[in-house]
């Protein structure tokens, strides 16, 4: 039987949605458009003053380290979505194959590890990549000399404690996807006379795009935001948008520009991600059903 | 079955579930309407406050005496950075708040920003007659068109803070290692606002403290560059900074002081240090931070707030003040001086204080701070 497409005045539909729709309202567009209306804002004496002016978003687009910030910050978030993606797959695809006698266990273990709180599994790589961290002792002791590693306080040390954040995220939408698939398609696969890597890149892979892309935007948007691990693994020398974000709002009290930066990041990261979705789309109409 | 057993039972069939909660319900819409129409409670305060502040000054130590002593409660909100906090009371909360604990440029600030309580210093002779010659009345850095803003709590120095395990304090008498190359990546700079700005300014030979041209905020630009490519870390977690500290991966840190000094000497590191260097080309390279205590102007002229101004500066509470187990701080009372032991003397390099003062500035309001934080944000992002 073809279901009928509702009419948008359906009240059903209406009373279904109603209820996101005004939480969407009150909690984000609104204050989005507040947000907005204070990048036209000055402030004097560390006051808002009312008056409708471009001043700052002639200081955004005539100063470049905002934008050196952004697109470093958008780098970032690209790399680690890369990496958390090239770690989370195998992972995910290990536990709905070879481990899924232990598969239940090792959730578990990962579900700890993920909701164990962000601030102290960050500070904990401290006591891991410091000068006199377990790693370099580790190193020290299989001969390669003492300080061997030096990564705490550079990106590289950002990148570790957010990529270690934030792989949950696809490992668990990649895992539902690939738990999903037909193990029947696999087999005919076989049948055909696939190879076991033919097999994977024809049947498995674009079986478990949706959630492959939903993980990687999850990372993607977490990313743009990320602040602990700049902050406490990055040594605060190459600060992401975040940073300048908090800077602008708390340190110099300049409540405009922190808006307008949060609006720039906002488009950016939307951006972004349109542009990665018309890519996916052009290349794989169907990619969003995750058919092949 | 004796006589008392029937009564009870007779009691418990009259006591029906519906009944007792009849009963529930009753007392509850007593108590509702009690509270509505104003009947005094007995384990109601008469009064409360509201207190931003710094930690240390919200130590139950210090708040539950008073509260007791004066049937007041209080309640806090506790800073992270003077300049949000003055933010957030500029943006209305200073119609919440009675009282503010904060760094001292910010307790003047709400002088010309209008929410400030005035106090008259012959209120606070008292006080005043306990505080060093230094701190007496009328106290310049915190007066606005000659009246006074507040009064100061806690006090300290900025300049660089080593480990004489690793380098000898002969070395830091001036800010020269900050951009010696055998010192590079062994800089830890704080991540305080405008704190490690100040120092490096001051080195370059620019008072931060006046109004600066763009030849001035030039030169803070270059000492900036220049800074940052001898540092390592710029750290704003006070434990990250001090664990570096201690096993020599900073050599020092830029910006902090005594502030992150102290409670390490106390805890036995008695090789950590905070000097402030020679002067140079004329100018003094120390600076002094103090945190002060102001009454909000919020229309309620409390007189338990000003109660709780000149408590929180008596000697036993400065004392408190002074060692709490985040931060250890000198204090402006002369008195509280005696309460301490040898060893908090000690830790809070009491023999070298006044040496310090005198060879400071005093940290006030700088007229181009968001200039210099422009090029602060400008400099790293282009490192």
């Amino acid at each position: 039987m073809k279901s009928q497409p509702k009419r948008w005045n359906d009240p059903i539909l209406v009373a279904a949605v109603a209820p996101l729709a005004i939480v969407m309202l009150v909690f984000f567009l609104i204050p989005l458009a507040m947000t907005v209306l204070l990048t036209f804002q000055t402030t004097q004496y560390y006051r808002l003053h009312w008056t409708w002016d471009l001043k700052i978003w002639t200081e955004i687009f005539s100063k470049p380290h905002y934008w050196t910030i952004m697109l470093r910050t958008v780098g970032m978030a690209v790399i680690c979505v890369v990496i958390s993606i090239l770690i989370a797959f195998p992972t995910a695809y290990a536990l709905t194959t070879r481990l899924k006698t232990y598969s239940a266990q090792i959730q578990i273990l990962i579900i700890f590890a993920f909701l164990t709180d962000a601030v102290l599994k960050t500070f904990g790589w401290i006591l891991v990549l410091d000068r006199q961290g377990v790693a370099n002792w580790l190193l020290s002791y299989l001969g390669l000399g003492p300080e061997a590693m030096d990564i705490l306080f550079t990106p590289t040390g950002t990148m570790i404690g957010m990529v270690y954040n934030l792989a949950v995220y696809p490992m668990f939408t990649i895992y539902l996807s690939l738990a999903r698939i037909d193990r029947d398609l696999v087999l005919a696969s076989y049948d055909a006379g696939a190879s076991r890597i033919r097999t994977f890149f024809e049947v498995t892979l674009p079986l478990s795009r949706p959630g492959l892309y939903s993980g990687a935007v999850l990372v993607f948007v977490l990313s743009l935001g990320a602040f602990l691990e700049p902050k406490v693994l990055g040594g605060g020398t190459s600060p992401l948008a975040s940073e300048l974000i908090r800077q602008s709002f708390e340190t110099r009290v300049n409540w405009p520009l922190g808006a307008a930066l949060t609006i720039v990041l906002i488009a950016i990261g939307a951006l972004t991600l349109a542009l990665a979705a018309a890519f996916v789309f052009r290349r794989s109409p169907a990619a969003a059903g995750g058919q092949a | 079955m004796k006589k008392g057993t029937v009564e009870m039972n007779k009691l418990l069939n009259d006591l029906n579930r519906r009944s007792v909660l009849k009963g529930m319900g009753g007392m509850g819409l007593a108590a509702a309407g009690a509270s509505f129409l104003g009947m005094p409670r007995g384990a109601q305060a008469a009064e409360s406050l509201n207190y931003m502040c710094w930690e240390g000054y919200n130590a139950p130590s210090i708040l539950e005496p008073f509260q007791a002593a004066n049937n007041a409660t209080i309640s806090i909100d506790l800073i992270t950075d003077s300049a949000g906090g003055f933010a957030k009371l500029a943006a209305g909360a200073s119609r919440d708040f009675d009282l503010v604990s904060s760094d001292s440029p910010w307790i003047q600030r709400m002088g010309p920003a209008g929410f400030c309580r005035f106090i008259d210093d012959a209120d606070f002779a008292e006080q005043y007659a306990d505080f060093y010659p230094q701190f007496a009345a009328p106290f310049e850095p915190l007066q606005f068109e000659g009246k006074a803003t507040g009064l100061p709590t806690r006090w300290g120095w900025v300049g660089p803070t080593v480990n004489t395990k690793f380098d000898t304090l002969e070395a830091w008498s001036s800010y020269a290692p900050v951009f010696d190359s055998a010192y590079k990546d062994k800089i830890c700079l704080l991540d305080w606002g405008d704190w490690p700005i100040m120092p490096l300014a001051l080195y370059a030979g620019v008072n931060p403290y006046e109004e600066l041209d763009e030849a001035a905020l030039g030169e803070v630009r270059k000492v900036l560059r220049a800074a940052f490519k001898n540092t390592r870390a710029i750290v704003g977690d006070l434990a990250i900074a001090q664990k570096g500290l201690l096993d020599g991966s900073f050599r020092a840190l830029i910006g902090g002081g005594t502030y992150c000094t102290s409670s390490l000497r106390l805890k036995g590191h008695d090789y950590i240090q905070s000097i402030v260097p020679e002067p140079k080309d004329g100018l003094k390279q120390g600076i002094i931070w103090m945190e002060a205590t102001g009454l909000v102007d919020n229309g309620k002229n409390s007189a338990i707030a000003a109660d709780f101004l000149k408590y929180i500066v008596s000697p036993e509470v400065a004392k408190q003040l002074a060692i709490t187990e985040a931060t250890c701080n000198l204090v402006p009372n002369s008195k509280a001086e005696a309460l301490f032991s040898e060893e908090e003397k000690k830790a809070l390099q009491m023999d070298y204080m006044w040496t310090a003062w005198e060879n400071s500035q005093f940290h006030t309001v700088a007229p181009n701070i968001d200039d210099m934080l422009a090029i602060w944000q400008e400099e790293l992002a282009a490192r």
